[in-house]
């Protein structure tokens, strides 16, 4: 890390910290009593959870009728939410390691919330094609395990295998990536503990942190090596997911775009989460100098980029949809079938969101301004869950023959699994912006010197006499 | 060898006379276990209420009962055969030959018994076209199984035995045969000369006995003009297999048209062979399954139908009979000229339910010479007559019936005068009801002599001139029940049984030296043939003058209708047949009024489909003659004449039923004067009704691919590539057929068996008995009118019916909006008169399957025989298969269907569950499941030639629906066998595989439509 940086950069923390000031900031929320709001968001989170805990245990009891599908429409807003968690799942880490690989270091503001919310995440995600099985108590079938049924194996054929490995390779990877960078910062915790109790648990959980230089040097190369081998998992989980959809025969998810496509919506939506998610936080924890308008700026650049490459996806399968002269795909996409036909509205919530208003953002003005990026955020969100429903219930619910073209609609279990997961993410969420260190501050004091507002006004005053 | 080692406990033992040590050798325990504490307190011991012993004893009984808790599993009541029966095996079923003949079905079967119980319902393909079992007929045998069936006879609704029935009905036919008073017999249609024969007798001891004939599907009319004419009540056969043009005035021959079973020589003549098919020309109000299945039809009112019949008549014979004009006039120049080329080939059929239309039909028949028109081998499945009915309700209400015995009928629900019936009952000193089920009528009549099933009864029928066949039980009576035929021997003190009557019956007139046991053994006798006809001439210009005046032409006119699925609603209690998609429209559960597009929008009468996709309709009451139907749905009807609407009899039944299966609404309360011709008024209400129909997009959407048909013309002169094109797709630069294009090498196919199904759009009639012999032959359960609503239909098979659009992909060419919004729009809208095509869909058996590669557990997976497999134990129900099929025939089990309150049908209890195949596993909840090719059918095959060392023939080879179809449209076999029929179909010219360029290769094939016009 260069302790030089030009003065023209905006600095990355304000409010003129010192290093102890830093140290107290992070741990503040872990040390200090949860207000009013935290437990008026955490109850209702939870209430949410156990609703949708209820409507998984009615839908394993009785059976997967109770949601809305049927023999034309197989998977619906329970493949739709997968998706859609896996895909905000994706911005933690890009943040992190590939942020990290590019020396970016405006990522150490965020990047631990962007990871904790990666495997929140990725939680949601991975309960859905569990549930969404019609016979969950036989799930482990999906496990290559050794077994006395003779060849009976799993079929190493089908995406919903690859899956499988994907995603358990991808929350594998990022737990531990995200737990090697909370070592020191627990062990920062444990130091300043006062209740035995609580020196304890920070005790065990940084596995006995000394602060040595050895520690530090194999900190470092770890999170390195890690990074290096998160960096390809930020392609490959959804690249996997794509191919549910792209190796099918169904026109409409036959399309080879898809893994790019669906690569950089993951990145466009998950973005779009920690921009939620740290605009509420930055007011919430006391955290304005840390997450400042710098990284909701940088954020919502990458959001412009990634939407653009999602927007050039929509307007090729368009393109693709006519030329390739077939009228099954000429269907899906160009006329009836998705724009004017009767799921018009899911069709144009999707181009509004992920489309048109994330436009915006080309406008420095808006991109910099907070309640617009929180805005945005939050259609984004609509728009790529909306994307992932067109692809799916669209697709399937015009298939080949036009005898079983029918439609879908979701029952109270549907919606009540869907707000379920919310519920519970946020309990997660809630839980961890109590007990954790939200920022990685021993990461953090490395750039005060250099991106710190008080030093760098050192330094020009020093320029200028 | 023991160890010497010693080993130190303290540093202490090294001291040899340590008092620690010394002490510790002492004392066991380190400390002293305070057991004085608490046991040493003798008095609070003893006042303690519980003992040691009792402490043990609740120790054990918790233990045991904990144990026992645990270890409750389902008790399954299995009985093994103490004595075995000879002829059964446990596991190998028996097939005896039988008949099903109730006044609306008429069929040589072979019953299926499995371990004593019959589970499905063959044909008999030694009867010939008699042999062809319909829908229903495939159904019947759950019907054996009703759980609402009737247990025992019944006097004023209360349980009797049959001696105390048998007293008080002899009591009083003694007293009424002294007062000489009138006893009338009312059946259902019989074609069976024992039955008449015991009645006749009956007739004979009784003196004043009359036997009146009602069928709630009437073909009095026909009937009539027929005895008018030749001096026989009976019908003519048609020989529709002769024909070269058919013209049919609202004949549904495919249907129910007097008694059916025209579909097998119909389909003979529709396959182009040496450049000749028939041309099938259909006139008529709703778009009838035949009307489906015509060259060319056209849509006119009720009352148009009786025009067009006389001005054909005119034109053909250079007659003038009275009429008036039509819009289809031009038309029936045309056909006129037609039918005259055709000569004896030609045919003309009316369903008008008039005499005097049906005698100018005959007259037009024999003016034409028409070999088709056969009189020499009359037909005796029907025999109701209207007017003995109408007289018998007079003459009721007059008090001067005495005695009314029932059998096989069911006025009650089928006369439009019921409650006029019902009254008339009242008078009546003694009533008797044989039936099944605790019905309408039974409700009435103060005894009920329970009958058995057709399964569980003797009997014998001759369906036509010569062709007799014998019913046998093929199980014990499952109730106190006894047959009609039995309780009327005994009611005339007779000593015989009803099996001997036939027998001794048969002997004497039938057999002629022929052997019984051959005859039971076969199901049919051919025997003798010779009817006496006369020869009667005929005022026709009165006839037709008469019918002119009875004709009153109004803005609506209701042509009632019978479905395929219900007829006329006597198996109304059979979920299969509630849940049978009507071959047209699609629907289930339901009746509904049928009505133009145009009507329904002058009338502001709506179809709309909801967020689900399923299908809702405006609501209307209808008011025919002074009787009013309320809460009658409304169904946009492409092909239903301006000016005319349809409503379907057979729904509307109440009694005798289960809830769930009380549908529709009863539109035999319409059927004034037995006709199925009305004037009607039709009123909206506000309700809206929630159809459940399992089609929702009725055309084709330009995928001309899916279904291909061509004209008959081109078919004959132009080549193969013209009209059955197969895709292509470049490969090295070169175009070949995409058959031809893979990405793997082919599995070497070509040893063992290899199965393939093929299916005729030709011939394919739609008739829908396939999808029933399937729901019978795979354990498929019934899902009810909801789950149908919401698209989770379950049949394996399914017939997907399609309308032509006027947009076509040409046509949108031409106007240059082609692959637009506006072409694609303007596509989902059907012709006002489509043309119509059917296809039968299942599980097409992929050699590329999408379902195969996508399953995570390979659940799914090729068969070496081409089968594509279901593990349904493996399968963890991710149901990515179903999403990937793009001929979406697979079927997930969204509940447990099986023994679950909530899907109260016949796997719900015991007697139901009767009917189920024990070859095919009842599958549980969460799994998928589709058709396997009826893999235990070919297995069974194959293991059986195996056994007796020999090769399997090629018709042993079959599938459910194929063995079903009566017009050999569907073809099963081993195409390994180059020999076999369908092995040749491959190469066939009008061979081609649905969605061919997906590339999924499946082994079933289709034979595309050649239809019989001039333009395509």
């Amino acid at each position: 890390m260069s302790h030089y940086e030009a003065s023209i950069r905006e600095p990355l923390i304000n409010g003129n910290k010192s290093y102890h000031d830093i140290t107290v900031d992070v741990a503040a929320p872990v040390e200090g009593k949860a207000n009013k709001k935290w437990w008026i968001a955490f109850t209702i989170a939870l209430l949410a959870f156990l609703y949708g805990i209820a409507c998984i245990a009615y839908t394993i009891g009785i059976g997967i009728g109770v949601w809305g599908l049927n023999n034309r429409v197989n998977w619906a807003w329970d493949i739709t939410n997968f998706v859609w968690w896996v895909g905000i799942g994706h911005a933690g880490t890009l943040i992190s390691a590939v942020l990290l690989l590019f020396r970016q270091k405006w990522r150490m503001g965020i990047n631990r919330s962007a990871e904790a919310m990666t495997i929140f995440a990725v939680f949601q995600a991975g309960l859905f094609p569990i549930i969404h099985m019609g016979r969950v108590w036989n799930a482990f079938y999906v496990l290559p395990l050794p077994n006395a049924l003779g060849s009976l194996w799993v079929n190493f054929n089908s995406p919903l295998l690859w899956d499988v490995f994907a995603i358990s390779t991808y929350l594998s990877v990022s737990l531990v990536f995200w737990y090697t960078g909370l070592l020191p910062d627990f062990a920062m915790l444990r130091d300043r503990a006062v209740r035995p109790f609580q020196k304890k648990i920070y005790g065990l959980l940084s596995f006995g942190w000394s602060g040595r230089l050895k520690d530090w040097q194999r900190f470092e190369e770890v999170s390195l090596v890690l990074a290096g081998l998160a960096t390809p998992l930020v392609l490959s989980v959804h690249t996997i997911v794509s191919m549910d959809f792209a190796t099918s025969v169904i026109p409409g998810w036959h399309s080879t775009i898809f893994p790019p496509y669906f690569v950089a919506g993951a990145i466009f939506s998950g973005f779009a989460m920690v921009q939620t998610l740290l605009l509420i936080m930055r007011k919430v924890s006391n955290l304005e100098a840390y997450i400042t308008r710098i990284h909701i700026e940088n954020m919502n650049k990458v959001i412009l980029l990634t939407g653009g490459i999602v927007s050039v996806a929509y307007i090729t399968e368009f393109f693709m949809g006519w030329y390739s002269g077939s009228s099954y795909e000429d269907y899906t996409y160009l006329s009836v079938g998705a724009a004017t036909g009767p799921y018009w509205w899911a069709f144009w919530a999707l181009i509004t969101c992920n489309f048109i208003i994330p436009q915006s953002l080309w406008f420095k003005k808006l991109r910099t301004n907070y309640v617009w990026s929180f805005f945005i955020s939050i259609v984004i969100n609509i728009g790529m869950w909306f994307e992932r429903f067109d692809i799916i219930v669209i697709d399937l619910s015009r298939g080949h023959l036009p005898s079983s073209w029918t439609m879908f609609s979701p029952t109270f279990v549907d919606v009540g699994i869907f707000i379920g997961t919310i519920g519970f993410f946020f309990v997660l969420f809630l839980l961890y912006a109590r007990t954790f260190p939200v920022i990685a501050q021993a990461e953090l004091k490395s750039i005060l010197k250099s991106s710190g507002d008080n030093y760098k006004k050192l330094r020009e005053n020093n320029h200028e006499q | 060898m023991a160890s010497n080692k010693k080993y130190w406990r303290s540093v202490e033992e090294l001291k040899s006379d340590s008092p620690i040590v010394e002490g510790l050798m002492q004392k066991e325990f380190v400390e002293e276990i305070p057991t004085y504490e608490f046991l040493g307190d003798k008095d609070n011991l003893s006042q303690s209420a519980t003992t040691r012993r009792d402490f043990l004893k609740y120790v054990g009984f918790t233990t045991a009962a904990v144990t026992l808790a645990s270890c409750e599993g389902p008790v399954v009541k299995s009985i093994p055969y103490v004595v075995k029966p000879d002829n059964i095996i446990p596991g190998v079923a028996n097939y005896y030959a039988s008949l099903i003949s109730d006044g609306s079905d008429s069929a040589n079967i072979l019953v299926k018994v499995r371990e004593g119980r019959p589970i499905k319902i063959e044909p008999n393909k030694m009867a010939g076209n008699w042999g062809a079992t319909s829908a229903r007929v495939q159904a019947s045998v759950l019907s054996l199984y009703d759980n609402n069936r009737l247990r025992g006879p019944l006097f004023n609704g209360e349980a009797i035995i049959w001696s105390d029935l048998d007293k008080k009905v002899l009591d009083t036919l003694a007293s009424l045969k002294n007062n000489k008073e009138k006893i009338v017999i009312l059946t259902g249609s019989t074609a069976s000369p024992s039955t008449k024969k015991v009645i006749e007798n009956f007739s004979q001891l009784y003196g004043n006995v009359s036997h009146v004939v009602n069928d709630a599907l009437s073909e009095s009319a026909a009937l009539d003009a027929f005895e008018t004419m030749y001096g026989l009540r009976a019908l003519p056969s048609y020989k529709f297999e002769k024909a070269a043009v058919i013209v049919s005035i609202g004949a549904d021959f495919l249907g129910d048209w007097q008694g059916g079973q025209y579909s097998a020589n119909y389909a003979k003549g529709r396959v182009p062979v040496n450049g000749k098919m028939s041309k099938h020309l259909q006139f008529e109000s709703n778009l009838s399954l035949t009307g489906a299945n015509a060259d060319n039809r056209f849509p006119i009112k009720p009352s148009e139908q009786v025009y067009a019949l006389l001005n054909l008549y005119n034109a053909v014979t250079g007659n003038s009979l009275p009429s008036k004009e039509t819009k289809a006039d031009a038309a029936i120049k045309k056909i006129a000229v037609l039918l005259k080329e055709a000569g004896s080939k030609a045919v003309v059929v009316t369903g008008i339910q008039d005499k005097n239309a049906q005698l100018i039909t005959n007259a037009l028949n024999e003016f034409l010479q028409s070999e088709v028109y056969d009189i020499t081998t009359p037909r005796f499945i029907k025999a109701g007559n209207d007017a003995d009915v109408a007289d018998l309700v007079a003459e009721m209400a007059a008090g001067k019936v005495g005695a009314l015995f029932i059998y096989n009928s069911n006025p009650s629900y089928s006369l439009a005068n019921a409650a006029a019936f019902n009254e008339a009952l009242k008078k009546v000193k003694l009533s008797v009801n044989c039936t099944m089920s605790n019905d309408e009528t039974a409700l009435q009549t103060q005894f009920v002599a329970t009958t058995p099933h057709y399964l569980e009864s003797w009997g014998d029928a001759q369906f036509q001139a010569g062709e007799y066949s014998l019913m046998q039980p093929t199980i014990k009576q499952l109730f106190d029940t006894r047959q009609f035929e039995d309780s009327m021997l005994i009611w005339m003190g007779e000593n015989t049984t009803y099996y001997q009557f036939i027998k001794d019956n048969w002997s004497a007139s039938i057999l002629n030296g022929g052997s019984w046991n051959q005859a039971l053994h076969d199901g049919i006798f051919i025997g003798n043939a010779e009817v006496s006809l006369i020869k009667n001439e005929i005022d026709l210009s009165a006839s037709a003058a008469s019918l002119l005046s009875q004709t009153k032409p109004a803005d609506f006119e209701l042509n009632l209708y019978a479905k395929i699925s219900l007829g006329d609603g006597k198996q109304a209690n059979n979920p299969w047949l509630q849940e049978l998609p009507d071959p047209i429209t699609r629907t289930t559960w339901d009746n509904y009024m049928t009505i133009s597009a145009a009507d329904a929008s002058k009338l502001g009468l709506e179809n709309w489909n909801v967020s689900d996709g399923a299908l809702n309709g405006s609501v209307v009451t209808l008011k025919v003659n002074g009787t009013t139907l309320e809460n009658v749905p409304v169904l946009i009807q492409p092909g239903q004449a301006n000016g005319s609407i349809g409503l379907a009899v057979g729904y509307g039944r109440t009694a005798g039923m289960q809830k769930e299966m009380m549908t529709g609404v009863n539109a035999f309360a319409f059927m004034h004067n037995f006709s199925n011709f009305q004037t009607v008024e039709i009123e909206k209400t506000a309700s809206i009704h929630e159809f459940a129909c399992v089609q929702l997009q009725h055309t084709i959407m330009g995928r001309d691919e899916i279904i291909k048909e061509t004209i008959l013309e081109d078919y004959i002169n132009k080549p193969k590539e013209d009209w059955n094109k197969t895709p292509e797709f470049s490969l090295n630069h070169e175009e070949v057929a995409a058959e031809r294009v893979d990405l793997w090498e082919k599995f070497d196919d070509t040893i063992g068996h290899h199965f393939n199904l093929s299916i005729d759009l030709a011939t394919c009639t739609g008739c829908a008995a396939c999808i029933v012999a399937c729901h019978a032959e795979n354990n498929v359960p019934v899902v009810g009118k909801h789950e149908i609503r919401v698209s989770r239909d379950m049949h394996w098979l399914r017939i997907d019916r399609y309308y032509t659009s006027d947009m076509t992909n040409e046509k949108a060419k031409e106007e240059d909006i082609f692959g637009t919004g506006e072409m694609f729009n303007t596509m989902t809208i059907p012709s006002e008169n489509p043309k119509v095509a059917f296809q039968p869909v299942m599980c097409q058996h992929c050699n590329h399957a999408p379902c195969e590669t996508v399953c995570p557990v390979a659940a799914t997976s090729h068969g070496r025989q081409g089968q594509n497999h279901m593990a349904y134990n493996r399968c963890i129900g991710t149901r990515y298969c179903a999403n990937n099929c793009p001929y979406k025939v697979r079927r997930f089990n969204w509940f447990k269907y099986p023994q679950n309150n909530e899907f109260d049908f016949n796997m719900n209890n015991d007697l139901g569950r009767m009917v189920l195949n024990p070859d095919v596993v009842v599958r549980s909840r969460g799994v998928m499941e589709k058709c396997s090719m009826c893999l235990q059918k070919t297995q069974l095959s194959i293991l059986t030639a195996k056994r007796e060392g020999r090769p399997v023939a090629d018709e042993e080879f079959q599938t459910a629906c194929s063995s079903a179809c009566p017009t050999g449209s569907m073809v099963f076999g081993d195409v390994n066998d180059k020999e076999s029929e369908v092995a040749n179909l491959i190469d066939d010219d009008r061979t081609y595989h649905l969605l061919a360029e997906i590339g999924t290769k499946p082994n079933v094939m289709y034979h595309l439509k050649v239809r019989n016009t001039e333009e395509s």
